[in-house]
């Protein structure tokens, strides 16, 4: 079935096009892009011999990244399985792989947890997040101090009121657990 | 919806509405609104098939993915095919889930749908019942195939028999559509499908 599409597609392509047949516009027909069907920017052909814009490509590929296929005979391609096409009206000749940069990925932050178990205990809408358990406090302390790159909102600006509250926080916080520290080793 | 996926749909509208296939009549594509995001096609049923001079709606959704993302495709018109459920006409076609390529077009789509018309793939089927009769009883299959392509496809009448069958059910103030189920299910056995549609 898929075998028949694809087959039908080229068939397409050579049949409804014929050369010099329709007017000039026609023959930029040959050059477009099989994803976007817009002729091509940023040129690259596939060993198969398939024209895409590198940009649709790309996203082809990002979009299955572990069956990566050419789109019009299924054929395997691969980044490092193209080639870029550089016609003489470019001025800069600069590979469309470099210069496209790579799409963000998608992000899946955790949700926000708003309230959460102490709804009162909250430190304003600043996005400030203390994490500590009292049960287990010292562990999470280490926990809270640890926890670099886990989806929180990151420390806001320098120099801005948000940023002087959370200074003066989390000095805070530090004499507290010092203090605490200090009154269980006494005790 | 995102740009490309408009651009195209636009682009692929104007390659169909002039593709010689429409030109016979044998595929259709409209739009359901301006925002292209939703269509309408139309494909016919493939010659010596038992969809023969029927012509089937299908409800195409595209989503803003399009065309890295198949689009999403069933059949509004009833019809009895062991890939396409009789009950939702969802449709159990590979280019549709998986095998999927950025290179397919609606044009494509609708002449793959128009294959798979013509060559059920009854090892991997959509509507069970279906595809076990096609399996067991090819020559019940085709009649019920023809059946449902008059009744719902505008198709030609060529299975009377059928009808008077569905006639003498509904005459039990049964639904005809129900009645239609009941019998095609059960090989066309009156007592069966009159059972079934007791219980």
């Amino acid at each position: 079935m898929s075998a028949a599409a694809s087959s039908s597609q080229g068939g397409a392509e050579g049949g409804t096009h014929p050369p010099g047949e329709e007017e000039q516009g026609e023959s930029s027909a040959y050059y477009e892009c099989n994803i976007c069907l817009d002729t091509a920017k940023d040129p690259v052909v596939s060993m198969c011999g398939h024209l895409f814009c590198w940009p649709c490509l790309h996203q082809w590929l990002e979009t299955r990244p572990n069956r990566q296929m050419c789109p019009v005979c299924k054929a395997g391609i691969g980044k490092d399985k193209v080639v870029p096409i550089y016609g003489r009206g470019c001025t800069k000749p600069q590979d469309p792989r470099e210069k496209m940069p790579p799409r963000p990925h998608g992000q899946r932050p955790e949700p926000e947890n708003a309230g959460g178990i102490f709804p009162g205990f909250g430190f304003g809408d600043g996005g400030f997040h203390m994490s500590f358990g009292i049960g287990a406090f010292p562990f999470g302390m280490f926990a809270s101090t640890f926890n670099f790159n886990d989806g929180r909102p990151g420390p806001p600006p320098p120099a801005s009121p948000q940023h002087a509250e959370e200074q003066f926080l989390s000095k805070f916080f530090i004499w507290v657990a010092v203090l605490f520290i200090f009154w269980l080793l006494i005790a | 919806m995102a740009n490309i996926a408009e651009a195209r749909i636009k682009r692929e509208f104007k390659e169909v509405v002039k593709s010689e296939e429409v030109a016979k009549c044998h595929i259709k594509v409209e739009l359901v609104n301006d925002t292209f995001t939703e269509l309408r096609g139309e494909i016919a049923g493939p010659p010596d098939t038992p969809y023969e001079g029927g012509n089937f709606i299908l409800e195409i959704k595209i989503p803003d993915t399009y065309p890295f993302n198949p689009p999403k495709v069933k059949f509004v018109t009833k019809i009895w095919h062991p890939n396409i459920s009789s009950v939702t006409g969802a449709i159990c076609l590979d280019i549709l889930k998986d095998q999927w390529a950025a290179a397919m077009t609606l044009r494509t789509v609708l002449l793959s749908l128009q294959a798979l018309l013509a060559a059920a793939e009854p090892d991997d089927p959509q509507d069970a019942v279906v595809a076990k009769q096609y399996k067991e009883n090819p020559k019940i299959f085709q009649d019920t195939a023809k059946h449902w392509t008059h009744v719902y496809a505008g198709g030609p009448n060529r299975t009377p028999e059928l009808d008077a069958k569905v006639a003498q059910l509904s005459g039990m103030g049964f639904d005809a559509n129900k009645v239609r189920v009941a019998l095609s299910s059960h090989s066309w056995d009156a007592e069966r499908a009159t059972e079934y549609l007791i219980s």
